[in-house]
């Protein structure tokens, strides 16, 4: 089967990058530019979406605190090598906390400890996901990937 | 040789009889013997967790601990009972086994604050980290028969139960052979006297036959059978065998096509608590059902039940069974029959079935019927019920609003996206019937819900990004054999130059169509793919309008893996099984493997944010709580035969369809019918935003929704997206202007060079 593209009107495509190189490149051959901003670009941690104030969603520290037992327990578990306890015990956690990257990190090491090196290199990942920056969580998945 | 034939007659009838008796008991060996004696798989709901911070009020858990069939009480608690004053609620939870684990029984103290558990303490003021609600019991896996029973053991059968229904039915069973001659003759006195048959005379023994293998019509020759199979198991079986049969095959209520057997069923079915919970005044009612489930309904015919139930606890009292006092209290009793809503949302036939699907991919039926099997599933009753209400609402809304229109259908999928887990699964309007499952059966187009792989398959490319402008213009593919394909969009307009953004969020089909072939087609199935989505080959453009048919159960798996970030993982309903002597056998843990760049996914996902503030999803911000934050995705198919609606928050998938079961057009968008049973499900559930920080690679940018510029948070157009640092737009001099910024024309310049 062969597909042949006709396109009636073809406007001109404008991908932003093409757009912003041309644009760069005449600015850099012809002007001086000030390099006072008059308002700052907002950074990536402005996260008031469609410029209304998001409602106070700030996850309880209660939310921790089961998931924190949890994680406990799963850690005692496991260094007793009850894997398949600890994986339950996580997975209850997670079940709480989702986007806790603690808890995918502590289940990356549990699958590796148990020998299931493919299922701790994707949780080791999904950890990194959510990771937002913590050195320790990046360091402990970096080792199992 | 007159004489002889009479001799060969006269041997010929004890021949016969004992032929016939042969008979009988080979028979009642092979099928009462096999049925009953076995304990087929007990299937449990999700265990409800409790926990400081969870989202839970005192009346959702008042409803959950009623659907338990816990009383509430005023006074003290004891296990099977609740205290609850206002927002403080004491619980004396059960002793339970889940999953291999024993949970002893324990008294829960839990308060209440701003829609959320603000205390979990113990009985002696201890705070608990968390505290988890026994499961429910929602159903037994019966591969040979489809009837669903609950099985009691000898210990589960309160004795005042056996001894009532002695008491009521059959005085001399301690002693009678199956047959209870006096209580015949008394019986065939009677119906000359009436001139037809009014009175049974049967024995227990011979109502268990009767409920077990003759039809119910009342002729002499079927009560001598009925006699003599009843003598035969008596033969075989013990007393206390056979009153165990009884109590749980005895014919006892009809709930819609289903028949209500055995007395721990209708303990259910009537009170909705386990038999062992009865009190005296509902052990006597079920009594007096016995006799006439249809006559006796306490549902339809109150006031004779109640006649009943008083006769019955006269009888207990003359037994001697329950003192004076007991019985003047239980006299006064109301009935105490749950609701029918309330018995309704505890029959799950479509996710049973997805139950047993799953299941038979690692067991075969018999190893199912294992005595004593325990299976924990991942279906959450308060969910299923809001599901179930959600579409019967807003089935009943389309139909009323257009009258003579197809006969509409629906089905609900309900996940968890983190962890894939089916929370709920609605298969039809009549979720309590054992019909067409829908959710997992019905194969239709999917039409616009498709977008999203297209816009990944480009996100993916590394050449665009929502910010990036596309052509809203007619095009026309040449297909085979000098066919062409020329596709329109919903309302028949052109918009031109577009944002990618727009063209997900306003669901246009140019501006797809032209994106989808600048990105390639293969490009777009391989996305799909890794999706879980399989496109049938060779590939068709149209495939990049939704040509692929899908069950709303394939859906809600390729979005799930939308709303999990890219991680794909298959959907669940089941947990573990664990056998009888509380060993797992198997645990299906939780597996998942990235298909997606994370980066893309989340972009991907802020567009469908947009979906629903902007484009086709929004209206249904009037049903949902204001701030919540979703992303989602309509879909109409050709002809408006099917309406879609997937989306999510960050703890619910929800994937809804609407059509009719001959595929006839119902002249419904995804907007006009599933978003609105979605919009209702997201809006019940206790739920959060959908809202993850970006992950490595991508920022948030404020973007104009029209131009792609990068604008100012306060402006009208603007909408936040994330992107590549290299792909994030230069600033628009004013809200809407296309002219950019000088300064940021070049901070742009200078971000690229450094990269």
């Amino acid at each position: 089967m062969t597909i042949t593209l006709r396109a009636e009107r073809r406007s001109n495509r404008c991908s932003v990058l093409t757009l912003v190189l041309v644009s760069c490149a005449a600015l850099a051959g012809c002007t001086t530019a000030p390099f006072g901003y008059p308002s700052p670009q907002p950074g990536p941690s402005t996260r008031a979406p469609g410029g209304s104030a998001r409602p106070p969603e700030a996850e309880p520290a209660p939310r921790t605190n089961a998931s924190a037992a949890l994680l406990e327990q799963g850690k005692e578990a496991r260094a007793a090598g009850r894997y398949a306890e600890a994986t339950a015990t996580l997975e209850r956690a997670l079940r709480i906390d989702p986007n806790n990257p603690l808890l995918w990190i502590e289940l990356a090491e549990i699958k590796a400890a148990d020998g299931d090196r493919a299922q701790a290199r994707e949780m080791a990942r999904k950890a990194l996901t959510l990771a937002a920056g913590d050195r320790a969580i990046e360091s402990r998945a970096r080792r199992l990937l | 040789m007159k004489k002889r034939i009479l001799l060969y007659v006269l041997l010929a009838i004890p021949v016969a009889a004992l032929a016939y008796g042969a008979w009988v008991w080979g028979r009642i060996a092979r099928e009462f013997d096999d049925r009953h004696w076995d304990l087929p798989a007990e299937v449990f709901a999700a265990p409800l967790e409790l926990y400081q911070g969870l989202r839970l009020t005192a009346d959702d858990l008042t409803r959950e601990l009623r659907r338990l069939g816990y009383g509430p009480v005023s006074g003290r608690i004891a296990p099977g009972l609740f205290r609850r004053a206002g927002n403080t609620i004491d619980v004396h939870r059960r002793a339970f086994t889940y999953d291999g684990r024993s949970f002893p029984a324990q008294v829960l103290h839990l308060e209440f604050a701003a829609g959320r558990i603000s205390a979990l303490e113990d009985g002696d003021g201890n705070p608990l980290p968390i505290a988890e609600l026994e499961p429910m019991l929602i159903g037994h896996l019966f591969s040979s028969h489809g009837e669903d029973r609950i099985i009691l053991g000898p210990d589960e059968v309160p004795k005042l139960l056996t001894e009532s229904l002695k008491a009521v039915e059959d005085r001399r069973f301690d002693q009678h052979w199956g047959i209870d001659a006096r209580a015949m003759l008394r019986a065939a006195l009677a119906n000359m006297r009436a001139g037809g048959i009014t009175q049974g005379g049967s024995t227990l023994t011979m109502q268990l036959v009767r409920s077990y293998f003759l039809s119910n019509r009342q002729t002499y020759t079927r009560k001598i059978r009925e006699a003599l199979m009843a003598l035969v198991l008596e033969l075989r079986h013990s007393k206390d065998e056979i009153m165990l049969a009884y109590v749980n095959e005895i014919y006892l209520g009809q709930n819609g096509a289903r028949a209500v057997h055995g007395f721990g069923l209708a303990s259910r079915f009537y009170f909705g608590k386990p038999l062992a919970e009865l009190d005296v005044h509902e052990i006597a009612l079920l009594v007096a059902i016995v006799r006439g489930p249809s006559y006796y309904d306490p549902r339809r015919n109150p006031e004779r039940a109640r006649a009943r139930r008083t006769l019955v606890l006269e009888r207990m009292r003359d037994a001697g069974l329950i003192d004076d006092a007991a019985f003047a209290a239980a006299k006064e009793r109301e009935l105490g029959v749950v609701s029918v809503e309330t018995r309704r949302a505890t029959y799950y036939p479509a996710f049973m079935d997805l139950v047993r699907r799953q299941l038979r991919r690692d067991y075969d039926d018999k190893d199912l019927e294992q005595r004593g099997l325990e299976i924990y599933t991942t279906l959450e009753p308060l969910t299923q019920a809001i599901a179930e209400q959600a579409l019967a609402t807003e089935l009943e809304r389309l139909e009323r609003a257009m009258p003579g229109r197809p006969e509409l259908e629906g089905a609900v999928v309900v996940t968890n996206p983190h962890t894939a887990e089916v929370r709920a699964l609605v298969g039809g309007k009549r979720t309590g019937f054992d019909g067409f499952n829908r959710a997992l059966d019905a194969r239709r187009q999917i039409g616009s819900l498709v977008k999203p792989a297209v816009h990944l398959a480009a996100l993916e490319s590394g050449r665009y990004s929502l910010a990036s402008h596309i052509d809203d213009v007619p095009v026309t593919v040449e297909l085979d054999g000098g066919r062409t394909w020329s596709p329109k969009n919903f309302d028949d307009t052109v918009n031109g130059q577009v944002t990618a953004v727009r063209a997900l969020a306003e669901s246009l089909n140019l501006a797809t169509v032209n994106l989808g072939l600048e990105v390639g087609l293969d490009r777009v199935a391989r996305t799909l793919e890794r999706l879980g989505v399989e496109p049938r080959r060779p590939l068709y453009p149209s495939l990049l309008l939704g040509a692929i048919e899908l069950t709303p159960y394939e859906v809600a798996e390729a979005y799930n893996t939308i709303a999990n970030g890219g991680f794909r993982t298959p959907l669940k309903a089941v947990r573990a099984v664990v056998d009888g002597r509380g060993r797992t056998l198997r645990r299906y843990s939780l597996e998942i493997e990235q298909v997606a760049s994370p980066a893309s996914i989340h972009a991907l996902n802020q567009g469908l944010v947009q979906v629903m503030r902007r484009g086709t999803g929004a209206p249904a911000q009037r049903l949902l709580p204001a701030g919540l934050m979703t992303a989602g995705k309509t879909g109409t198919s050709d002809g408006s035969r099917d309406s879609w609606f997937a989306g999510f928050s960050a703890d619910h998938l929800v994937v809804a369809w609407i059509g009719n079961d001959r595929n006839a057009s119902t002249g419904l968008t995804g907007g006009s019918g599933a978003l609105q049973v979605w919009a209702r499900i997201i809006g019940a559930v206790e739920t959060s935003s959908y809202d993850l920080p970006p992950p490595a690679g991508v920022e948030r940018v404020h973007i104009d929704y029209r131009t792609g510029l990068s604008t100012d948070p306060t402006c009208p157009d603007a909408i936040e997206l994330a992107m590549p640092a290299f792909a994030v737009p230069p600033k628009a001099v004013a809200c809407g202007s296309t002219n950019t910024r000088t300064g940021s024309r070049l901070r742009e310049w200078i971000r690229n060079r450094l990269q």
